[in-house]
């Protein structure tokens, strides 16, 4: 594993890391929301990387100089996952604002009203 | 060796059967009961350290947190702490989340 | 072009609620008396094509459902391997009939419950695509389609959770179950992906056979593990659900509670179907163990101090999960050993058993408590008080529900919590006396319930209880009657085959 293959993961890490750090520590809603994308666009780097092979071409079968080509499957599970992504993030966004509209405030300290 | 089969040790035809024969056992002896008993005014009152039983009737439910309120109070050092760390924030429970993600990780890798 | 439906019905299981979720808002646009026809004829259709696969399962054995094949029956090829794959089996048709039962009462309940509300269309496509979502994720065999199935139910049921958007808690509840749904979901999108740079396959069958039980896996196991429990609102992950069930509308209340136990159906077909071969399973099954036990008790204490009606119940709920979890559990922990054959079998019976019995008197539950709130107007116990003047038929079919939640015979929650009791203690006496301590509360708290709101004088009510309201009530009632009368027959032609659906001996 040399340094080309190993970036990508690297990065995964630090976005997941980094989007782990918001939703546990930062306080605003929007916020917590920015940092699950970052953790989506984390899941869909890795889900990229794996499929990657060194000197691999694009998996297009019919004008593929050789065999060897990177793995399709990765890429369409990353599709799917950026819709769905997508989905979720605009569907958490709308909350948000209807919570602003409801409670003036978008801290997550104050928007308590369920507890016990 | 002991072996539990549902069949072998639960029969709700049978439990209800027995059932109904108590009953029937039950109103037997309340046909054997005095038939000359008859409700005057306070027969019947609940007591209440001998002050008359309060006329509107809605006083007289109990309702709510009042309630099993002996059994919750003697348990509020128990309670207390758990309806507390229910704090109805959000980063709250994805630390649980994750927290217990943690443990189970270590506990299968220590495994 | 002759199409076998008996053969094809796991597809039609998933496709009639996802065609009909979106007919239902154009039909929306001529009238509602059409929307409500359209919406009954997709879950009757749904139950029916549930029904031909429990026949085609129970009378011919299980099947591999291949999309795509030639033939459905001819299962999984060395050319179809990256071919989505459906499993119609014993434990499929436990949980989609746990599933279906409950669609069936709270769907028709909610003609009643939710006629003065605006929106309708998209309730009901809201309702019917989070039945697709939670069938599909206890029917698919392939990890990633289970991850859209996943998500499918996230949003929809979040969007349902959400429906009374002009209160500001229900907009609450469901922003705070989507964002934990969310994370949950990319961590399994994560340990999908580690099962796939291991193996280079996602079918469950592919996975099983190629598992060697590296660090890697074991990493994965744990995610999807704790993934699954938090849906399944396990303690100490369950802080959503009491939001989510008291904030949501009333009919939704048990299609909520019904996505955990579908997960918690999907969690143990990985853990026994898939994973088993990898890991210690005498370690998994303590993890469930414990879960299931503090679920049992930190749910049923903190119902002790609630005083909102449906949040009590709500963490019932909770406590409830603790048993299927305990139960299979320890089914788990003495898998392969000479304890599986004397009692691990049987907690496997009774978990199971329960599952499908909690599914059905839970709603039953959950209905009767959205019959109080329909007619008071309001779900503060403290507030509530001889509704049974007004309301005779709730009230009966709340004390089938309630003593059916706290075991009492001859009740379906009593056969189920015997063979738990019963084989668990063989197992380890402490968490018998524990489940029998939970059991005794549980019936408390019912009491209390039953006392609040349907005792004590007459407080004169405003509303009359629909007639749709007491015909889903009356369904439920029947179903949780006929499992109190016949429990050998339920285990015998239902569970057993479950258990051997997940691919070890009843």
């Amino acid at each position: 594993m040399n340094w080309f293959t190993l970036f990508p993961l690297i990065m995964v890490v630090t976005l997941i890391i980094m989007g782990l750090y918001v939703v546990l520590f930062k306080k605003n809603l929007i916020k917590i929301i920015m940092g699950i994308a970052l953790m989506q666009n984390g899941a869909n780097l890795f889900l990229v990387s794996l499929a990657y092979r060194e000197g691999y071409v694009a998996p297009i079968w019919t004008s593929a100089p050789s065999a060897d080509m990177v793995l399709p499957t990765p890429h369409a599970l990353t599709l799917t996952s950026i819709v769905i992504g997508v989905a979720t993030t605009a569907l958490m966004l709308s909350f948000v604002m209807m919570i602003k509209k409801h409670y003036g405030t978008i801290n997550s300290d104050e928007v308590r009203r369920c507890r016990e | 060796m002991i072996d539990i089969v549902l069949q072998d040790i639960w029969s709700p035809i049978i439990f209800i059967l027995v059932g109904i024969l108590v009953s029937l056992i039950a109103y037997m002896f309340y046909l054997m009961g005095n038939p000359d008993y008859k409700r005057t005014k306070y027969k019947g009152d609940p007591f209440i350290s001998g002050n008359r039983p309060p006329t509107d009737l809605k006083e007289l439910h109990v309702g709510g947190d009042n309630v099993y309120w002996g059994f919750t109070r003697a348990l509020r050092k128990y309670l207390d702490p758990l309806v507390e760390g229910h704090t109805g924030i959000v980063n709250d429970y994805v630390y649980w989340f994750v927290v217990t993600l943690a443990v189970v990780l270590v506990f299968l890798y220590i495994m | 072009m002759n199409v076998d439906l008996l053969t094809q019905s796991p597809v039609f299981v998933l496709a009639i609620p996802l065609l009909f979720a979106f007919l239902t808002p154009l039909a929306n646009k001529v009238s509602k008396e059409l929307r409500n026809a359209v919406f009954l004829i997709g879950l009757l259709l749904t139950t029916l094509f549930v029904s031909l696969m429990a026949y085609e399962v129970y009378t011919m054995g299980s099947w591999i459902y291949v999309f795509g094949a030639e033939q459905p029956t001819t299962g999984l090829t060395t050319q179809s391997f990256f071919r989505i794959t459906f499993l119609a089996d014993g434990f499929s048709v436990l949980a989609a009939l746990t599933i279906i039962i409950t669609a069936l009462g709270a769907g028709i309940y909610s003609f009643g419950h939710m006629k003065e509300s605006n929106g309708l269309g998209k309730f009901y496509t809201l309702f019917l695509l989070t039945l697709a979502g939670v069938n599909g994720m206890v029917l698919t065999s392939d990890l990633f389609n289970l991850f859209v199935w996943f998500e499918v139910t996230s949003i929809a049921s979040c969007g349902l959770i959400a429906y009374h958007n002009d209160r500001g808690e229900s907009v609450e509840a469901a922003l705070k179950y989507m964002i934990i749904s969310v994370i949950a979901g990319l961590l399994l999108l994560f340990s999908i992906g580690f099962f796939y740079g291991e193996y280079g396959v996602l079918n469950y069958f592919l996975i099983r056979d190629s598992m060697t039980g590296s660090l890697i896996d074991i990493l994965a196991i744990g995610m999807v593990m704790v993934i699954l429990a938090m849906k399944a609102s396990s303690v100490p992950m369950h802080m959503w659900a009491p939001d989510a069930y008291s904030e949501a509308p009333e009919p939704i209340t048990p299609f909520i509670a019904i996505t955990s136990l579908g997960s918690l159906f999907v969690l143990f077909r990985l853990l026994f179907f898939v994973f088993r071969g990898a890991v210690e399973t005498s370690a998994i099954g303590s993890i469930l163990i414990i879960l299931g036990v503090l679920s049992m008790f930190i749910g049923v204490s903190m119902a002790l101090k609630q005083s909102d009606l449906k949040r009590l119940i709500a963490y019932l709920s909770v406590s409830q999960i603790g048993y299927m979890m305990m139960a299979v559990g320890v089914g788990l922990a003495t898998l392969g050993t000479g304890d599986y054959g004397i009692f691990g079998a049987r907690a496997m019976e009774g978990g199971l058993f329960h599952m499908i019995n909690d599914g059905v008197y839970k709603a039953l539950l959950f209905l009767s408590a959205g019959g109080i709130v329909y007619v008071a107007d309001t779900r503060d116990l403290n507030k509530l008080g001889g509704l049974a003047h007004h309301m005779p038929y709730t009230t009966f079919f709340f004390i089938i529900g309630g003593l059916s939640i706290a075991g009492i015979p001859p009740l379906s929650g009593f056969s189920s919590k015997l063979l738990i009791y019963k084989s668990v203690y063989l197992y380890n006496p402490v968490l018998a006396i524990i489940a029998l301590v939970v059991s005794i509360v549980t019936l408390a708290l019912i009491g209390k319930i039953f006392f609040n709101a349907f005792l004590g004088p007459d407080q004169g009510v405003g509303k009359k209880i629909p007639r749709s309201m007491i015909l889903a009530m009356s369904i439920l009632t029947i179903v949780v009657v006929l499992f109190s009368l016949f429990p050998n027959y339920v285990v015998a032609e239902i569970v057993v085959p479950a258990i051997e659906g997940l691919g070890v001996g009843a």
